[in-house]
């Protein structure tokens, strides 16, 4: 191609995006900066909100286990309330604190609480990256804590789909890991080396991962299988 | 592979909290001034990277909030556009990969008459809907190349990918959007050089 057609199709593309009749922009210096501070504390909130959640669980077994211990008794109410409890459970929440690796691919995932499943996510026009989600992702797959949010879109999610796309490195594999909950009902065909679950709460649970640069391999793409099976019980 | 300026792009630092009023004034401000002068041309790559001046502000917007969000934390305030432009396009072809909102179908060509005379408008939306005919990592690299006026080397760090495929993808591209507009296509260039 020579340099004369590059600029006849120079020209063509900028006559073409040059319309003077386009809409005015839908959003201005104002609105960035709001919607940049609205998703800086959601995401703030959505952490401590964890925190939170993992406090009650942690306060309700030591309640729970207390009358128990002061009966003299050696079993305890916690242990058939939280059952099933396999041997390995009780070193589950050690295992996904940070600098421990709850990675063991085809080993029971990491067992956070499974309380109610988060379900559709809020209908709103938003930032896609969903912090609910993000903090059950960070759960599993902890090197996701530090990662940065990959493109976002402010789109609206008329179902409630959550989603979370982060540049994530594994070891020198770097790429992008996209992680999205689709609400019941909607239809699913998956793209090449996405791995899915059905979740508690009817919908689907989604999980790729796509390497930086073609033919390199994809970050975690060994463990798409297992975060997939822990998200599907808590979505 | 990314161009290491697009990886330096964004990084975090030791201590990205910014104490001092007067940095953050000038934090703001720095900010606001690339906002506006960069506004319409990420608009306008976005509406012909999606097709629809809609989705374009939408998309436009969503790589700002991100790019705000980062804003302290910015080293290399050379590779803003580059990051942009990687970010809009990610984003693009992220939703035309999405599985339960795609693209409109290419079975549904674009409407290729061209009148002998075409006029601004008629080059507009022959070439608009001839782009989004063309799958959306070609169109990306079309966009970038024709649109935003980057050399290959460039585009290919814009899309983090080698310079042999944005080679690959503006040729499969071009015939793509050939494919589409047929002779239309030669006869715009005519128009829109003229």
């Amino acid at each position: 191609m020579s340099d004369n057609d590059d600029e006849e199709l120079g020209a063509l593309f900028r006559a073409a995006a040059s319309d003077p009749g386009a809409p005015a922009p839908r959003f201005d210096h104002d609105s960035v900066v709001s919607a940049s501070r609205r998703a800086t504390v959601r995401r703030r909130v959505a952490v401590a909100g964890s925190a939170v959640v993992l406090l009650a669980v942690a306060g309700v077994g030591a309640a729970v286990t207390l009358p128990g211990s002061l009966r003299g008794d050696d079993t305890t109410v916690a242990a058939p309330m939280l059952a099933p409890a396999p041997a390995a459970a009780p070193g589950a929440r050690q295992d996904a604190a940070p600098g421990a690796d709850a990675r063991a691919e085809g080993a029971a995932p990491p067992l956070g609480p499974v309380g109610r499943p988060l379900g559709p996510g809020t209908t709103e026009c938003a930032d896609r990256q969903d912090p609910a989600l993000r903090t059950l992702v960070e759960e599993v797959l902890p090197a996701v804590r530090d990662a940065s949010e990959a493109a976002t879109t402010m789109e609206c999610r008329p179902a409630g789909e959550r989603g979370v796309n982060v540049e994530i490195d594994d070891g020198g594999a770097t790429g992008l890991l996209a992680v999205q909950y689709l609400p019941p009902g909607t239809i699913v065909a998956l793209v090449p080396g996405a791995v899915s679950a059905p979740t508690a709460s009817g919908g689907t649970v989604i999980v790729s991962s796509r390497p930086a640069e073609v033919g390199a391999p994809a970050p975690f793409e060994d463990r798409l299988t297992s975060v997939a099976g822990f998200l599907a019980p808590r979505l | 592979m990314r161009a290491a300026t697009e990886q330096d792009a964004v990084r975090k630092e030791g201590n990205p909290r910014v104490d001092d009023a007067g940095e953050q004034k000038f934090v703001a401000e720095t900010f606001e001034e690339y906002f506006r002068a960069r506004r319409d041309a990420v608009r306008r790559t976005a509406y012909l990277l999606c097709g629809d001046w809609h989705h374009a502000d939408d998309h436009a917007q969503a790589a700002f909030v991100a790019l705000h969000r980062h804003w302290r934390r910015i080293r290399d305030r050379g590779a803003l556009d580059a990051w942009m432009r990687r970010t809009l396009v990610r984003a693009v072809v992220d939703e035309s990969r999405r599985p339960w909102r795609r693209e409109r179908a290419t079975a549904e060509p674009a409407d290729t008459g061209v009148p002998a005379r075409a006029d601004t408008v008629a080059t507009r939306h022959v070439l608009v809907d001839g782009l989004r005919a063309v799958p959306p990592r070609q169109r990306a690299v079309l966009v970038l190349r024709f649109l935003d006026g980057l050399d290959v080397a460039a585009t290919a760090a814009a899309l983090g990918c080698t310079e042999g495929t944005v080679k690959s993808q503006t040729a499969h591209g071009l015939a793509a959007l050939r494919t589409v507009l047929g002779d239309s296509l030669d006869d715009l260039r005519t128009t829109g050089s003229g």
